[in-house]
């Protein structure tokens, strides 16, 4: 494992985390989602977060940006100490730090696809910065849909104008929730090349959440959770190495969870 | 499936409780209309009862066949019977008492010197107090037994702040009069907020009877005498002029033409419950429809476990029955209270309701009937919904929309009748239709209200997206949000602005109505009358004490009295006014369009142009005037065309004389000429000064008169806009409603908002928009369709003295800020509820 770094807030992590805990419930309900877990996000890099269902790593995902706050520990944003912050300004770190692509339902249905991706700027009220905007959505290959609404548009465009929406606003981190969760392997590919890119063309940092081992091999290391604890991590990650890693994870129990993912979360309580 | 569909609403009776304020307010107005009506037949029932306990009455032949009006079913449309005739009745075998029912006009003045004036209305009487009467008995102190003595009805004097032995006054026959209060008398019965004031027989026989005639003389049985034969004796004794009724008959007649009359006032009442229960069935559709769509996976786990789609349409509408019984029992409980405020308010201006209020098993079998009946209507479509929709499809998180081909086909039927009914009003505005045009004006505004609301759907994008405009170009991306969210289901935009739009049409029609009114009554007053000064009495009827005592003064030269009474005009009783020739020569330039006014004169009648061409009148036609003292066949002198005098024939004052006593005419407005040179100011203090006296005579010039007239139509618009407040509460919570369901159906919409940064005020201000733009969209077609109706009246109406269109856009422009107001007051709720919705469970909601 990569060594933590002494001082998160140096320049070289975009987002870290300490000691972090994240209880749901109480009593005998009690969930210990996050079981103290320290971690550092590499600036410039994409990061991916497996594990299987239950091992905290959509709650990580969660805290870090900002969307659901710790039970204990500190989160750090692009140098900015999150855990303190209220309401307002985990709104504002959103809106002006922070990029996000969810599985699905990621765009306005009444809007546009441009209205959709200039939607961060336009409600923190900030120009478009119509160079950038185009770059991105030429990278996405989305020029010619920009007047389409959501429903005009196939599973992966959506996901793209998701890719393109996160980006435009330069945020200093993109959240990834299950980017291609809802696609077929060609649109997800897409997705994922462009996410790989934005890292090594443009710069951004992303971090991803997944359940596909092939999603995950499009990193530059993976990061392995279980039971709300970092277990393991894989650099220069490919498909098998990822696959090697959550078979040793898992026991016999656990294999039907990871080998069929899809499955496996559909079979998650509802909410 | 009953238990799981009981157990679903204990455990979301939040959701639920919308819809049960719905019905609620709905069926609040409907039971409370019905034991409102019950309990003011039974008031006066009771007045009946009390009022009219003779045995046999004896009372003048019907001298027209039409029905109302007459109070008490004595006098008005009947001849009167001679008072002599009592003491031959007094004669006949069996009777024990007969009492002639010597009743007119009276003004009291109260303790603090000014008139005791009935509240509401309601008249003043004078009676003679008969001893022989069983009705009344003495409370207190004595009999009137002089002309200065008077006795007070135990409320009458309470209202006065008189005491038994206090000196005062009344107006009694156009004279004030000192007397003395010597008595208390309590009638049985409650009086509605009527003032009685008690007089001596012969007191009372002078200033009502003086040409010995009365209305009707009651006869009383003595123990043991057959009342069918009292009745037959009876009528052999009176003559065939008269009318021998038994007193049971008379009551029942009584009874129905007062049912009749409180049926009307139930009609209007029911209409604004049927709105409201309309609106409230919107509001029971979309909570259903909420609540339904929030349960799709627990219905689609219910229909993968084997439960049939009629099984699940079945527990939704068990649910929607318990809303409709729950909300109709509410409602039930609301109505009583609304009745009991109403009650008390009438209550504390004098006008006491008698007996608890009335709950029978009609009001709460109705009542229940129509609230589950209304919850059963409106929750069948989402039900029928939620049954149909396959297991898998519900899994899915995606919301599927229906849009099917009804909604085209209710689209163009709204258009047909949105044309239809503009057409059928323009028609009738253009006077094309002949008779028909009052009959086509109310179909078609009829129509085009149902075919608006029947084409708001269609309205909605293109409209909506127009009003949005200036929101979404300043207020981006926050005005364009919520101008996608409130086009997105304009079906469901259109059945909530619907509700406000039925109230703004009636408000924006009746705004119109009224200025117009107003406008026309003032252009009639400056220029029809040319007279200096008006005397008005605040009881419609100015003392003829007064009109002498401003014609003996100094500066003035002429008083001309405008005299109504009513008669019976070939057959059919109206408003007949006795004027002189000089009323239209110096204080009414009036417009001869036949005939010479020099008619008059000649003792021949004046028509207005309307009334002469309802009834095909022309100049020399013969017409035949009855009155409950004589008839006479009078000559058709001249047609004119006057809004003034507001009646459909004048004759010249000594005809009306004889054809009515004095107790029936009333002095509608007397018009005062100054001398030449005169000071107007001066000749102003002077006649304020001689009718001072008089209590209730004021004294205007022509502008003072138009206002007081405009200020009667005022009084009728603060019902219209108390109305409007009912509506307006009902559309806030339609509005309430459809935010609230909207937002739930948009949570995870809502979510990625806030993820990306959109603040908790801009969530509220999105749903904030929204709601103010549906509120102004309904506003905007209501007001739109009020006033467009309401334009076509003054040509159909011209006739009757709406002759200017006037449209207030002041006050239509204060109906949209309204609007405004009622659209952000509806957002609070919902808006506080997005913006507390945590980003987390609306993203990984599922």
């Amino acid at each position: 494992m990569r060594a933590l770094a002494a001082d998160p807030s140096t320049d070289a992590q975009i987002a870290s985390a300490r000691g972090l805990v994240k209880i749901y419930g109480t009593g005998a309900a009690q969930v210990r989602a996050l079981d103290g877990i320290d971690v550092d996000i590499a600036r410039g890099e994409l990061t991916a977060v497996m594990g299987p269902s239950g091992s905290g790593k959509s709650t990580l995902m969660h805290c870090m940006a900002g969307l659901d706050t710790a039970t204990a520990g500190r989160i750090l944003v692009d140098g900015e100490d999150i855990g303190a912050a209220n309401e307002r300004r985990l709104t504002k770190l959103r809106r002006n730090r922070i990029g996000f692509v969810f599985q699905a339902f990621n765009l306005i249905p009444t809007l546009t696809a441009a209205e959709n991706i200039t939607l961060p700027l336009d409600i923190a009220r900030r120009p478009v910065d119509q160079d950038w905007f185009d770059a991105v959505v030429d990278a996405v290959g989305l020029r010619d849909r920009l007047a389409h609404r959501p429903a005009e548009l196939s599973g992966g465009q959506q996901q793209r104008v998701a890719c393109a929406r996160a980006l435009v606003s330069r945020p200093a981190v993109v959240f990834a929730d299950e980017p291609t969760g809802n696609l077929d392997s060609r649109s997800a590919a897409e997705v994922l090349s462009f996410l790989r890119r934005s890292v090594d063309e443009l710069g951004q940092s992303v971090v991803m959440v997944t359940h596909d081992p092939t999603a995950a091999s499009y990193a530059h290391r993976v990061l392995f959770l279980a039971d709300g604890r970092l277990v393991a991590e894989v650099e220069h990650p490919t498909p098998d190495t990822v696959l090697d890693v959550l078979r040793d994870l898992s026991g016999p129990a656990r294999g039907a969870h990871t080998s069929a993912p899809t499955a496996a979360r559909t079979a998650e309580p509802v909410r | 499936m009953t238990r799981v569909a009981l157990r679903s609403i204990r455990s979301h009776l939040g959701r639920f409780v919308m819809s049960i304020v719905a019905v609620l307010l709905g069926v609040a107005f409907v039971s409370g209309t019905f034991a409102l009506r019950t309990m003011m037949a039974g008031t006066f029932d009771d007045i009946v009862a009390t009022s009219a306990q003779a045995d046999v009455y004896v009372r003048g032949t019907e001298i027209a066949s039409q029905t109302g009006g007459g109070s008490m079913g004595v006098g008005g449309n009947r001849t009167l019977v001679p008072l002599a005739l009592a003491d031959e009745l007094a004669q006949v075998d069996g009777v024990s008492a007969v009492t002639p029912d010597v009743t007119g006009p009276i003004i009291l003045v109260g303790s603090d010197g000014t008139a005791v004036l009935a509240a509401g209305g309601a008249p003043s009487f004078g009676l003679g107090y008969d001893p022989q009467d069983p009705t009344t008995t003495i409370a207190a102190g004595r009999a009137p037994t002089s002309p200065g003595e008077i006795a007070l009805e135990t409320s009458t004097l309470e209202a006065s702040g008189l005491a038994i032995g206090d000196p005062t006054q009344v107006l009694l026959g156009g004279a004030l009069t000192d007397v003395t209060v010597v008595g208390e008398v309590h009638f049985d019965a409650a009086i509605a907020g009527a003032i009685f004031v008690m007089l001596d027989l012969q007191t009372a026989t002078q200033a009502w009877a003086a040409d010995g005639l009365v209305p009707d003389i009651g006869v009383f049985a003595a123990d043991g005498t057959d009342t069918d034969r009292l009745l037959a004796d009876v009528q052999a004794v009176a003559g065939g002029d008269t009318e021998a009724i038994s007193g049971a008959d008379l009551r029942a007649e009584t009874t129905a033409q007062i049912r009749e009359m409180l049926g009307f006032v139930g009609t209007f009442l029911l209409v604004f419950a049927g709105i409201a229960l309309f609106v409230g069935a919107f509001i029971i559709a979309n909570t259903f429809q909420m609540t339904v769509r929030q349960r799709q996976r627990e219905f689609a786990m219910l229909r993968a476990v084997g439960a049939s789609p009629s099984q699940v349409f079945g527990s939704i509408l068990v649910q929607a029955l318990v809303v409709g019984v729950v909300g109709a029992a509410g409602g039930i409980a609301a109505g009583v209270g609304l009745v009991a405020v109403l009650r008390m308010v009438l209550g504390s201006f004098g006008m006491e309701l008698s007996g608890a209020i009335p709950l029978d098993g009609f009001t709460v079998g109705v009542s229940i009937a129509i609230g589950a009946l209304v919850s059963l209507v409106a929750a069948a479509i989402p039900a029928r919904h939620a049954a149909l929709t396959p297991p898998v499809e519900a899994m899915r998180e995606e919301d599927v929309r229906h849009e099917g081909g009804a909604a085209r086909w209710s689209g163009a039927l709204g258009a047909v009748l949105t044309v239809g009914g503009a057409a059928a009003v323009v028609l009738a505005a253009t006077d094309r239709l002949g008779d028909g045009n009052e009959l086509g004006l109310a179909a078609g505004a009829i129509a085009a209200l149902i075919g608006v609301l029947l084409l708001a759907p269609a309205l909605v994008p293109g409209g909506l997206g127009a009003l949005a405009w200036p929101a979404a170009a300043t207020m981006r991306p926050l005005g364009g949000l919520a101008r996608g969210n409130v086009t997105r289901n304009p079906r469901r935009t259109a059945s909530t602005a619907g509700a406000l739009m039925i109230g703004m049409a009636l408000v924006g029609a009746a705004a119109v109505i009224a200025s117009s009114t107003q406008a026309s009554v003032r252009s009639v007053v400056e220029t029809e009358s040319t007279s200096d000064y008006l005397l008005r009495s605040a009881t419609y009827d100015v003392p003829s004490g007064a009109v002498d005592a401003v014609a003996a003064l100094d500066d003035v030269d002429q008083v001309l009295t405008v005299e109504v009474a009513m008669l019976a005009v070939d057959g059919s009783v109206h408003d007949v006014v006795g004027v002189d020739r000089a009323l239209f020569e110096r204080a009414l330039d009036v417009p001869v369009v036949s005939g010479d006014l020099a008619a008059l004169d000649r003792g021949e009648a004046v028509a207005r142009v309307s009334a002469a061409e309802e009834n095909d009148w022309q100049v020399g036609d013969r017409i035949a005037l009855e009155g409950s003292t004589g008839s006479q066949t009078v000559t058709l002198g001249a047609i004119v065309d006057t809004q003034a005098i507001d009646t459909t024939l004048m004759v010249p004052q000594g005809v009306l004389d004889e054809l009515s006593s004095p107790a029936e005419q009333t002095i509608n407005t007397a018009f005062v000429m100054l001398t030449d040179g005169a000071d107007a100011a001066t000749a102003r203090d002077d006649l304020t000064a001689a009718v001072q006296p008089f209590l209730i005579v004021s004294v205007m010039d022509n502008d003072e008169f138009a206002d007081a007239l405009s200020a009667q139509v005022d009084q009728v618009l603060v019902i219209l806009y108390a109305l409007l407040g009912l509506s307006v509460v009902i559309a806030v919570l339609g509005i309430v409603n459809t935010l609230a369901l909207s937002i739930a159906e948009r949570t995870r919409e809502i979510g990625l908002l806030r993820a990306v940064g959109l603040g908790r005020l801009q969530l509220a201000s999105v749903v904030t928009i929204e709601s103010v733009l549906t509120s102004v969209f309904g506003t905007l077609l209501g007001v739109g369709l009020g006033v467009g109706l309401a334009s076509a009246l003054p040509s159909v109406y011209a006739d009757s003295g709406f002759t200017d269109l006037v449209i207030p856009w002041a006050q239509l422009g204060t109906f949209v800020g309204l609007a405004v107001v009622v659209g952000v007051l509806a957002a609070i709720w919902p808006a506080v509820r997005a913006a507390r919705m945590d980003v987390l469970d609306a993203v990984s909601y599922e």
